[in-house]
C-alpha cells in the first residue's frame, strides 16, 4: 500500500515538473523565436533602405552624367556637376561600407553585393578617367566622341552595377522570406511538439490515476481479506492451543494447563493446593464400561466446576484425578475447610445413566511455600506420595502434606 | 501480470509520443526545399568556353533566388535543331521561364512562340530570334564591341606610331563565319575610320604648320601619310597637296577639299578583309597569309576566341608583335595568356556571367509579373595587360572569386 503510494506520488512530481519544463522552454521558445523574426525584419529593412539609396544615387550620378555628356551648362558648371558627382560617390562607399558591416547577411546576397560593389568602384574609376581625358590635351582619343564613350563603357558598367545591387536586394528579401517562413515552420512545430507533449502528459497522468485508483481498490480488497483470513487463522490457532490445554471429556484444563499457571510462582507465591483421586475407579471401568466411566467423570467435573469453580482453579490433571488451586484470597485453614467440602462432594451419590453410583475418594492438600519445589513435577510427586499413602491406609481420606 | 501490463500502457504512450512528434515535425518540415521553380536557359555553343561563363552567372543567380537550373546547350553555333528540342523539354519540364540565346533567327520561333502560349516567359540573350514575343533581350551589342576595339586599337596604335614615327600602315580583320562578326566589324570599321580619319587631319594640320614655319620645305617628304602604304599614297599626297595648297587655311580645309567620297574610299582602303575562319587552323592560315602579302600591317582584329588564337600564333610566329597591335574577341585563358605574353594587346569580353546572371534574373521577375527592362545592354569590357589585374576585370573574368 505505501509502496503504491510512493509510486504514483513520484509518477504526479515527476509530469508536475515535466510539465513545468515543457511551459518554461515552451515560453522561452515563443520568447526568442518572435525576437529573431522581428530582427530579421528589422535588419532586412535596414539593410534595404541602404541599399535603395545607393541605387538612387547611382541613378541620380548618371542624370548628372548625362548632363555633361549633353554639355549642358558652361565649363564651370561641368566642372561643378563632376565635383558634385564624386562626393555623391563618396557617400555611397559609405554607405556600402556600412551594408558589409551588417550582421546576419547570407552568403548569397553578400557574394551579390560584393559584384555590385566591384562594379560600382570600376564605375566610378571609368567616369574619373573618361573626365581626366576630357579635361586633357589629348581628349577622349581622336575621333571619339563622349556618347560613345557613354554608352559603350559608361552605361553598361552602371547598369550592371544596379542590376547587381537591386539582385542583391532580391537575394535579402527572398533570404529574409524564407528565414522568416522557417522560423514559423519552426515555431509552428515547437508548438505542435509542446501540445503534443502535453495532452501526452495529461493523458499519462489521467492513466497514472486511474490506474493508481485501481490498484488502490485491489489493495484494499485483498487488505480485508487478509484480516478476515488472520482472523479465522486466530480463532483457529486459540482453538488449538485451548484444545492443547484442556481435557476434552471433562473439559477441565489439563496438567500442561496447570503447568503453565504455576511454574512461574513455585518460586515467589505460597499458595493452597490439593488433588483427589476417586478410590477403586477402574472398578467403575470395568463393571459399567469405559462409557459409563466416561460419563461418570463428566458429571463429577461438572459438579466440581459448578461448585468450585469460584474458589480454585480446577484442573483435571488425569483420568480421575484433580487438583484444585486455590485462589490467593483464601487462607489455609479456609482451603482446607474446601477441601473437606470437596470430598465430601467427591464421595455424594452421583446418576450417571439413570444409574446412581457412589464412590469414596483419597485426596492431598499442600500449603506450598514459595521455593518448595523446583518444579510442577515434583511437587504433583509429592502431592501424589501423600495422597496414594491415604490410599493405602484404606483411602476415603484427605492427608496433608508435610514439609520436612 | 499487472506489471506487464503497465510496460504495455507504457510502451504504448511513448509509441504515441514518437509518432506524434514524427508527424508534428513531418508537416513542419513540408517539402524537403521548395524551390520558386525552373528556369531553363539554353545556350548555343558548348565548345566555346563564353558559354561556360554564361552558365556560372545562370547557377548562381538560380542559386541565390531558389530557382532550379534546366540547363541546355546546342553544339555548335548554327544547331538549332537541338535547340528546339531544349525548348520543347523545358515547356514539358514545366519552366517558369526560358533564357535562350538563339542559334537562328527564323527557324525557332514556332516554339518559342508555344512557349509562350504556354505563360512560359522568354528572355534573350546575346542575340536575338525574329520573334518578338519575348520579355526582354540581355546582351551586348556586338557594333560596340567592334567599336570599343577599334577605339583602343586606335589608341595603341597611333601612340607606338608616335613613338617609332612610323604612322598609319594597314588594319588586317579576320572574321569568324557566324553572324555576330558582321557587327563587329562594321562597328570596328566606322570607329575605327573616325579615329583615322581625325589622326590623319590632325596630322595634317601638324604638316601644314611645320611647312609653314620652315617656309616651302618639300611638301611631300612630311606629309603624314607618307608612310602610308602606296595604295593610299595618291590620295594621302593628294590631301596633303591640298592642305598645303590652301596655305595659311586651317586644316578642316584639307578634309573638305576631297570629297566624302573620297574620303571615304581613302579609309576603306586602310583595311584588309581577311577570309572568315571558323577554326583556329583556318584563322591561323589566312593571318599568316596576309603578313606574307602585306609588309605594312599596323592591327590584326579578330571577332572570336578561335580567330583571335589563330592571328595570335601567326603574329607571335612572324616575330612583329612589337610593330603589329593585336586586339581580339573574348576571354579564353589561352587568350589571357597572350596578353601576358604582350602578343595580344587587348580583348573584347561581353561580360558573359553578367549576362547569364541578368538574363536569369529578369526571367524569374517577369515570371513572377514584375517588369524588367525590354532591352539591358550588358556592355562590352576592353581587357588588356594594363588593367587585367584590377578588381571589376578580375570578377569579370573569374566571377566564382567573389
Amino acid at each position: 500500500m505505501a509502496r503504491s503510494n510512493n509510486r504514483s506520488t513520484t509518477a504526479y512530481t515527476f509530469a508536475a515538473i515535466l510539465l513545468a519544463i515543457v511551459t518554461a522552454a515552451n515560453m522561452f521558445l515563443v520568447f526568442y523565436l518572435f525576437n529573431s523574426i522581428s530582427t530579421i525584419g528589422r535588419n532586412t529593412s535596414t539593410t534595404m533602405n541602404t541599399i535603395n539609396s545607393v541605387n538612387g544615387e547611382l541613378q541620380s550620378i548618371n542624370q548628372r552624367v548625362l548632363q555633361v555628356v549633353a554639355g549642358i551648362g558652361n565649363e564651370q558648371a561641368q566642372k561643378g556637376v563632376i565635383a558634385s558627382i564624386d562626393t555623391s560617390f563618396d557617400s555611397i562607399e559609405e554607405k556600402l561600407n556600412t551594408f558589409e558591416n551588417y550582421e546576419g547577411l547570407s552568403d548569397a546576397t553578400m557574394k551579390r553585393f560584393r559584384h555590385a560593389r566591384v562594379f560600382i568602384e570600376a564605375y566610378r574609376k571609368r567616369l574619373n578617367t573618361v573626365f581626366d581625358q576630357m579635361g586633357s590635351q589629348e581628349g577622349l582619343g581622336d575621333g571619339v566622341t563622349l556618347a560613345d564613350v557613354y554608352t559603350q563603357d559608361i552605361n553598361p558598367l552602371k547598369t550592371t552595377a544596379s542590376e547587381m545591387l537591386v539582385a542583391s536586394i532580391s537575394i535579402n528579401a527572398s533570404d529574409t522570406a524564407r528565414r522568416q517562413a522557417k522560423s514559423a515552420k519552426i515555431f509552428i512545430a515547437t508548438e505542435m511538439i509542446m501540445l503534443t507533449i502535453l495532452i501526452l502528459g495529461e493523458l499519462a497522468i489521467f492513466l497514472i490515476s486511474r490506474r493508481a485508483k485501481r490498484v488502490n481498490a485491489e489493495l484494499e480488497e485483498r487488505e480485508r481479506n487478509l484480516q478476515e483470513v488472520g482472523a479465522k487463522l486466530k480463532s483457529t490457532r486459540q482453538k488449538a492451543s485451548d484444545l492443547a490445554l484442556t481435557n476434552l471429556l471433562t473439559g477441565m484444563k489439563n496438567r500442561y494447563a496447570l503447568d503453565n499457571d504455576i511454574s512461574g510462582r513455585l518460586e515467589s507465591d505460597r499458595f493452597n493446593i490439593a488433588v483427589f483421586d476417586m478410590d477403586n475407579f477402574r472398578m467403575i471401568n470395568d463393571t459399567y464400561g469405559y462409557e459409563f466411566g466416561d460419563e461418570y467423570l463428566a458429571a463429577i467435573a461438572d459438579r466440581l466446576k459448578e461448585e468450585f469453580g469460584d474458589v480454585a482453579e480446577v484442573y483435571n490433571i488425569t483420568g480421575n484425578e484433580f487438583c484444585f488451586v486455590f485462589n490467593k484470597e483464601y487462607s489455609e485453614s479456609q482451603s482446607m475447610a474446601f477441601v473437606q467440602k470437596i470430598h465430601s462432594v467427591l464421595t455424594s451419590p452421583f446418576t450417571v445413566l439413570n444409574l446412581t453410583v457412589q464412590l469414596t475418594a483419597s485426596g492431598a492438600a499442600y500449603h506450598y511455600l514459595p521455593g518448595d519445589c523446583l518444579n510442577v513435577n515434583s511437587l504433583l510427586v509429592k502431592l501424589d506420595t501423600t495422597m496414594r499413602s491415604a490410599k493405602m491406609n484404606g483411602g476415603n481420606m484427605v492427608n496433608t502434606v508435610v514439609n520436612m | 501480470m499487472n506489471k506487464m501490463k503497465r510496460k504495455g500502457v507504457l510502451r504504448k504512450i511513448a509509441l504515441c509520443a514518437v509518432s506524434l512528434t514524427m508527424l508534428a515535425s513531418a508537416t513542419a518540415c513540408g517539402k524537403p526545399q521548395d524551390t520558386g521553380g525552373k528556369i531553363a536557359v539554353i545556350c548555343k555553343n558548348e565548345k566555346v568556353s563564353f558559354w561556360d561563363e554564361v552558365k556560372k552567372g545562370a547557377v548562381d543567380c538560380c542559386d541565390e533566388m531558389g530557382y532550379e537550373l534546366l540547363y541546355y546547350c546546342a553544339e555548335g553555333d548554327n544547331d538549332f535543331a537541338s535547340q528546339i528540342e531544349d525548348i520543347n523539354d523545358a515547356i514539358n519540364k514545366n519552366a517558369k521561364a526560358i533564357v535562350i540565346a538563339p542559334n537562328d533567327t527564323t527557324e525557332l520561333n514556332e516554339t518559342l512562340e508555344k512557349a509562350n502560349d504556354k505563360g512560359i516567359k522568354i528572355v534573350y540573350i546575346n542575340s536575338k530570334a525574329n520573334y518578338d514575343g519575348n520579355v526582354s533581350f540581355v546582351g551586348s551589342q556586338d557594333f560596340d564591341g567592334g567599336a570599343v576595339a577599334a577605339r583602343n586599337a586606335a589608341r595603341v596604335m597611333f601612340s607606338t606610331a608616335n613613338e617609332s614615327g612610323a604612322y598609319v600602315g594597314k588594319v588586317a580583320i579576320i572574321g569568324h563565319t557566324a553572324s555576330t562578326a558582321d557587327l563587329r566589324i562594321t562597328g570596328f570599321k566606322a570607329t575605327f575610320s573616325a579615329s583615322l580619319g581625325q589622326y590623319i587631319a590632325k596630322m595634317k594640320a601638324q604638316a601644314a604648320a611645320a611647312n609653314e614655319a620652315s617656309g616651302s620645305g618639300v611638301p611631300a617628304e612630311s606629309a603624314p601619310a607618307q608612310g602610308a602604304a602606296a595604295a593610299q599614297g595618291g590620295a594621302a599626297q593628294g590631301a596633303a597637296q591640298g592642305g598645303a595648297s590652301a596655305g595659311t587655311g586651317d586644316s578642316g580645309s584639307g578634309a573638305k577639299a576631297m570629297t566624302a567620297e573620297e574620303q571615304q574610299a581613302m579609309i576603306a582602303s586602310f583595311f584588309i578583309d581577311g577570309q572568315r575562319c571558323a577554326t583556329k587552323e583556318a584563322a591561323y592560315e589566312e593571318a599568316k597569309k596576309i603578313l606574307e602579302n602585306n609588309s605594312d600591317i599596323k592591327v590584326f582584329y579578330a571577332t572570336n576566341t578561335n580567330t583571335t588564337l589563330g592571328v595570335c600564333q601567326a603574329v607571335e610566329e612572324s616575330d612583329l608583335s612589337d610593330t603589329i597591335t593585336v586586339v581580339g574577341f573574348n576571354s579564353d585563358e589561352e587568350e589571357l595568356k597572350y596578353i601576358r605574353t604582350g602578343i595580344l594587346d587587348g580583348t573584347i569580353i561581353q561580360n558573359p556571367y553578367n549576362m547569364g546572371y541578368i538574363g536569369v534574373r529578369y526571367a524569374i521577375q517577369s515570371s513572377n509579373g514584375e517588369s524588367v527592362t525590354g532591352n539591358l545592354d550588358t556592355g562590352v569590357t576592353w581587357i588588356s595587360a594594363k588593367n587585367i589585374n584590377d578588381d571589376d576585370i578580375q570578377l569579370l573574368l573569374y566571377p566564382e572569386k567573389a
